[in-house]
């Protein structure tokens, strides 16, 4: 017999089921879309669900380790972001579309 | 405070219809905007968790400086509305929704089957102060070494994106 009041006790495995679905849509967006830049936004997502479940174990457990792991990542994140969108820019100059689908003529 | 439905149900369904909204948005624009929203969402989120520096993080790096990059970006290329947005092919399609359905399968079974779940919930927040003073103690003297090397490797990243951009002829160089 569940109760309402546990139901609604936000617990670990909330936040987890929160960093889960971040996760599996960011999967979805990289898979699904066409477009590069949005595909980078799935990027985004995909690590943002990833600092969510760190958070929230080192949130509920009193280590501070997951805080430093997610500084790390959020770093590591902008500078993907910048190197995807440097990729992004030099497609565009070539194509003028941000197809994923030009991709695979892309060679130096 | 995180452990006040008050405050996670509300910001835990602004996050996950903004995640929606990035995948479902035709427009790229409307995708950046929606993860605007999301990052805003999650930085309060971790304020809440008593991340204090994390969630004033990443309201300035993420909601701030790398989704504005987004928006420059997307501006410079004037991209109009695409009338079809997801890559083609039905049973593709079909494939790359059911893997990730199983993924998240899964993930659920092995969580909700793990011994130690649910974790108990600790006693007391510690102020921001002490969190904060925590987490640089842990940057700096206990990690430093990664640290040292992350700031290396912002330095190759910015030479490299540099470089890629300034390439002649774009990126197919037939001279």
């Amino acid at each position: 017999m569940i109760e309402l009041s546990s139901l609604l006790e936000v617990s670990l495995g909330h936040y987890i089921f929160l960093g889960l679905f971040l996760f599996a849509v960011g999967l979805l967006t990289i898979m699904l879309r066409k477009n590069m830049i949005v595909m980078l936004m799935g990027v985004e997502l995909l690590l943002n669900g990833v600092n969510t479940i760190f958070l929230a174990f080192s949130h509920f457990s009193s280590h501070t380790e997951g805080q430093i792991l997610v500084f790390f990542i959020l770093t590591v994140a902008a500078a993907e972001a910048g190197v995807g969108l440097a990729l992004a820019v030099s497609i565009y100059k070539e194509f003028k579309e941000v197809n994923i689908s030009f991709f695979e003529s892309l060679k130096g | 405070m995180a452990n006040n439905p008050i405050v996670f149900f509300p910001l835990a369904f602004v996050i996950a219809v903004a995640a929606l909204g990035v995948l479902l948005a035709s427009n790229p624009i409307f995708s950046a905007l929606f993860l605007v929203l999301s990052m805003v969402c999650l930085g309060f989120m971790f304020l809440a968790m008593g991340a204090f520096f994390l969630g004033g993080v990443q309201l300035a790096v993420y909601a701030g400086a790398v989704t504005v990059l987004f928006v420059m970006v997307l501006m410079l290329f004037d991209l109009k509305d695409n009338a079809n947005p997801i890559a083609k092919g039905l049973l593709s399609r079909f494939l790359k929704v059911s893997s990730i359905g199983v993924f998240v399968g899964l993930i659920t079974g092995a969580v909700s089957l793990t011994k130690y779940y649910p974790v108990p919930v600790k006693a007391a927040d510690p102020s921001s102060m002490e969190s904060t003073r925590v987490l640089a103690v842990g940057l700096f003297r206990d990690y430093v070494f990664a640290f040292e090397i992350l700031g290396v490797l912002l330095l190759v990243i910015a030479i490299g994106v540099v470089s890629v951009s300034r390439i002649k002829g774009g990126t197919h160089d037939r001279a």
